[in-house]
């Protein structure tokens, strides 16, 4: 990178620091024994379906978004977390009341804990608390797959082989927020401080342990044009699959609040990615995909102004038909899709280029 | 290479030019567009992205793209390139502006080999500082760089106002672009304030949520409503059109309304009366009253500086965005500053405006002059005449065919609003403070006219007497009623008969306020021989030497070589070449070393050569900025000239 780029990643390093103000001092202790949310949904496990439970642990969350670097630009998850770490025994306990929805689900199952930060940080996350998680997973039948999360220099080879080893046979899948293939765009635009490089190698550590990954794809980082946003998470898809993945996720920034993207979309110098974006790279990742690797979107606040819409007619169309290709992968669920606002779209891929006028 | 040329042409910053892309030849002011209606319209697109042309275009590059794959993306050898920056960084604070301007100086050392400098195009981010701007400038400029982009958000509000102040600090002989959501009716005001190409992109966003641009407002489309009558080719098959058909219908209907209020624009221009249609387009929206009044207030000096000296032979004068207009404002200024009245007045006489002009072919002033004829015979000359105004404030009867107190024309209610009140009165105080304090003061007027002389009595040390505060100053009781006062006055005073002086004044007046405080006298000394008409010309002689001669239809001087070498140490109005003689009847600015930043176009100036000797005289075609930083273009028309 020149000169003059490190001091822009610096810029917009002191500038998501900035954001976030007080947000994090300011949160409050939570109940340590509570988890900060969990819920289910119908979902994909395997090639059938079933019931998917989301566990969102109450943690001190993502030590990147804590510290000096300011964490990346649209995210402030953390703020869903504690201010005190628990304990591993509370955290246990987080585990086992958001499991007891479970309590009536018959198989197939599948777990997904997410921590708003990364489940494989020891920092986090203490060893002992997550081989007991682990353990209550591997104990239960029903459960067939698990989905960590977790930043991709956490993603050891010696802790993959302990978290193989203690879920045996279950279908595994470390979910990393990959964002961009484009070391400029993830560095200068989301701030997320680390390199494509250190994402190959966990998912190679993942493939010898015979993990799979899963590459969080994010759609429209702040300083990128509606156009640019569009072709990078397409590069995007296209680098997560040839470096191995086994589920692309896509993930069109929402409006978090206390993130520089907040201040940005106020200043309306930010304007969350259409729903026309989303389904051209859903179609995209589709084809590329070629039916060996997943493929899938649950957009946050998606139809309203701080989430992924588009003129407001027609987003409940394409919000569910989004979710119905989540849960399908049939890619024909978008061929009804039609709009007067398309032009109007296809306006904004052409003139924000150009104009690099944010339009709203 | 590309290259800007300004053409000769001036209302305020407003000009025409041409922009050469290799063998294409684009006259500026100019729109341009993803989709353009006709080819004098400027295509852009990005490249790599968007399709490409066979005619020159702006390429925008991503930022995203390398620099080594420009050349396999498709860039056209002749099509301007629009330097790449992130999209909403500058807003974060001046810093992040500041980057990224480097990171474009850093993309134009890394494409210099590939593109040109002269087909770059700087695009000037939000936020950043004047100075950081003018020193970054002073950068692109040394590495050849010669066209600015600046953005538009449509609001008209702090984004767009710094836009237009920043492009005010622009060189002369930089290509300035406007790029964003531009409405029609800001097109008159983005030219007057310097735009050379305009985006037209609004037109297509508009037409795709159904909106018909009209040249000061707009209008939705919707199946099934009553719509406007419009008389376009387009807009023939409206009726019944399918959304997509819509779309093509509304964009070219737009896009035509841009090429309409352009070419709307640049008439007006040439005919000088931009700033009357500037001023026309405030009503459109509080907005854009907003802008242009925060304009005239932040960037006065830049629009003052590029407005000719002479103007249309009609200058409307309608609402309050006349008032500090530049031709309106310089008038004040420059009579403030410059204008010395006549010696041996004791009377000072008040008197209303007329519509006609000049005041004295008026029927009313006519008749005032008739009276004050008939109460003072030989002894008229002790009387200063000063006709009462607005927006100019005053205008002494000396300086009444000088531009634009000869030429404007206001709605004439006879009520005033306390602007104009106050500025006629500021006026009248700076004149009679002028004056010896021993004058006698007569007030023939009424209405709002009499408000001005009260607002000021308290601040002026003569004494003012009323002739007819409660009646017309024009019925014929009021003329009696002044004729009885002069003729009092002429008693009480004893005025003394005096030869006239008319032409003496004239001439004098208007040398002080065209050349500057002491012209009059060393134009006009007391051995000075006179003759001709005020209304038709008056020729200036010193020992049977021609000096100058004043043309009543523009109201200013023109000078002869011996004129120019007797104010030539008045050290203003110059402009110095890097040559001995002048060749030739036009001075171009790429033989001027030098020139008087204070010349305005169409000024009558003095030509120095390398050593300081009067060569011509002419009247300037730019200002003196300009002649100093344009490498081509008609600086000076040249009337006479040192034979060599």
């Amino acid at each position: 990178m020149t000169d003059t780029l490190e001091q822009i990643q610096s810029a917009v390093k002191i500038a998501s620091f900035k954001s976030r103000g007080r947000s994090v001092e300011k949160r409050r202790a939570k109940n340590p024994n509570k988890p900060s949310a969990a819920w289910t949904i119908t979902s994909r496990i395997g090639t059938e379906s079933g019931i998917a439970l989301s566990i969102v642990l109450s943690t001190i969350g993502c030590a990147h978004a804590r510290s000096d670097e300011g964490g990346c630009t649209m995210c402030s998850y953390l703020l869903d977390g504690s201010s005190r770490n628990p304990s591993s025994d509370e955290l246990f306990n987080q585990f086992q009341d958001a499991m007891s929805k479970l309590d009536k689900e018959s198989a197939p199952l599948a777990v997904k804990i997410y921590t708003s930060g990364s489940f494989l940080d020891t920092e986090e996350i203490p060893s002992d608390a997550r081989n007991q998680i682990l353990k209550a997973i591997a104990d239960d039948d029903r459960i067939r797959e698990v989905v960590l999360e977790s930043r991709p220099e956490y993603v050891q080879d010696s802790i993959i082989a302990e978290v193989r080893a203690i879920l045996d046979d279950r279908i595994i899948e470390i979910g990393m927020g990959l964002e961009s293939s484009s070391d400029v765009v993830r560095s200068l635009c989301i701030n997320k401080n680390f390199d494509l490089k250190s994402f190959r190698e966990a998912v190679e550590i993942g493939k010898k342990h015979n993990v799979g990954t899963r590459a969080y794809v994010l759609l429209k980082p702040p300083f990128l044009t509606e156009r640019d946003a569009l072709l990078d998470a397409k590069q995007t898809v296209r680098d997560a699959i040839d470096a191995g993945v086994s589920t692309i996720s896509l993930n069109p920034v929402n409006v978090q609040s206390s993130t520089l993207v907040e201040k940005l979309w106020k200043k309306q110098r930010f304007r969350p990615p259409w729903l026309w974006s989303v389904v051209e790279v859903l179609r995209y990742a589709h084809d590329a995909a070629k039916n060996s690797v997943n493929v899938v979107c649950d957009p946050a606040a998606a139809g309203k102004k701080r989430g992924t819409h588009n003129c407001g007619k027609c987003d409940t169309a394409f919000v569910s038909a989004i979710r119905q290709f989540s849960l399908t992968l049939d890619v024909h669920v978008f061929d009804d899709l039609t709009c007067d606002c398309q032009s109007l779209w296809e306006h904004t891929l052409k003139h924000e280029d150009v104009s690099l006028l944010v339009h709203r | 290479m590309t290259e800007f040329r300004v053409g000769r042409g001036h209302d305020g910053p407003a000009r025409i030019g041409e922009y050469i892309m290799g063998t294409e030849v684009f006259e500026t002011p100019l729109l341009t567009g993803h989709s353009i209606s006709n080819e004098k319209m400027l295509q852009y697109g990005t490249l790599g992205r968007d399709p490409s042309n066979s005619r020159p275009t702006i390429a925008a590059l991503p930022f995203s793209m390398k620099f080594e794959d420009i050349d396999k993306a498709g860039l056209g050898d002749f099509d301007s390139v629009l330097l790449p920056s992130l999209i909403s960084f500058s807003s974060l604070d001046d810093q992040t502006s500041v980057l990224t301007l480097r990171h474009q100086l850093d993309a134009v050392d890394e494409i210099k080999e590939t593109v040109d400098p002269s087909r770059l195009i700087v695009r000037i981010p939000e936020n950043i500082d004047i100075d950081d701007f003018k020193s970054y400038i002073d950068d692109f400029h040394s590495k050849g760089i010669r066209a600015a982009a600046f953005m538009f958000d449509g609001y008209l509000g702090s984004t767009d106002l710094d836009s237009i102040i920043l492009r005010s600090n622009l060189p002369a002989s930089w290509l300035a672009l406007a790029l964003g959501k531009i409405d029609p009716s800001t097109v008159p005001l983005l030219y007057y304030t310097g735009f050379d190409v305009i985006d037209t992109g609004y037109a297509y966003e508009t037409a795709a949520t159904g909106v018909r641009l009209w040249r000061n407002d707009s209008e939705h489309i919707e199946t099934g409503k009553q719509q406007r009558i419009c008389s376009c080719v387009h807009c023939e098959s409206i009726a019944g059109a399918k959304h997509s058909d819509l779309i093509d219908i509304l964009q070219n209907h737009n896009l035509d309304v841009y090429v309409s209020i352009l070419s709307e624009s640049v008439y007006a221009m040439k005919s000088g009366r931009l700033r009357w249609l500037v001023e026309s387009m405030t009503h459109v929206s509080p907005n854009q009253a907003s802008i242009q009044r925060q304009v005239d207030k932040q960037i006065y000096s830049f629009i003052e500086e590029f407005t000719p000296t002479t103007g249309a032979d009609n200058v409307p004068l309608i609402g309050p965005e006349s008032y500090n207009s530049p031709a309106v404002k310089r008038y004040r200024d420059l009579l403030e500053a410059r204008y010395t009245p006549p010696e041996g007045k004791q009377i000072v006489l008040l008197l209303p405006c007329s519509a006609k002009k000049p005041y004295s072919d008026s029927k009313s002033h006519r008749r005032f002059l008739e009276s004050i004829e008939g109460a003072l015979g030989s002894a008229s000359g002790r009387v200063a005449q000063v006709i009462l105004t607005s927006p100019l404030g005053i205008v002494p009867r000396e300086l009444e065919r000088i531009f634009p107190a000869a030429n404007y024309d206001i709605p004439v209610t006879g009520d005033w609003d306390a602007e104009e009140t106050s500025l006629g009165a500021e006026a009248l105080i700076t004149y009679l403070n002028k004056l010896d304090p021993s004058c006698t003061v007569v007030a023939h007027v009424s209405g709002g006219y009499l408000g001005i002389v009260k607002a000021a009595e308290s601040r002026v040390s003569q004494s003012i007497i009323y002739t007819t505060p409660e009646a017309s100053a024009t019925s014929w009781e009021s003329r009696q009623a002044l004729q009885e006062t002069l003729v009092d006055l002429k008693r009480v005073l004893q005025l003394k008969d005096t030869p006239p002086r008319q032409l003496e004044e004239i001439v004098r007046a208007t040398a002080d306020f065209q050349f500057g405080t002491g012209a009059g006298n060393i134009l006009v000394p007391k051995n000075a021989k006179l003759g001709g008409k005020p209304y038709r010309q008056i020729v200036c002689r010193i020992d049977k030497e021609q000096i100058c001669s004043f043309i009543a239809d523009t109201g200013l001087l023109s000078l002869t070589l011996g004129g120019a070498k007797l104010i030539a140490p008045l050290n203003r109005y110059w402009v110095r070449l890097d040559a001995p003689f002048v060749k030739g009847g036009s001075i171009f600015a790429v033989g001027i070393k030098e020139a008087d930043l204070s010349i305005r176009p169409g000024d009558e100036v003095i030509v120095l050569n390398n050593q300081d000797e009067v060569i011509a005289v002419g009247r300037s075609e730019m200002s003196g900025r300009e002649m100093c930083e344009l490498k081509r273009g008609r600086a000076v028309s040249v009337r006479h000239k040192v034979e060599v």
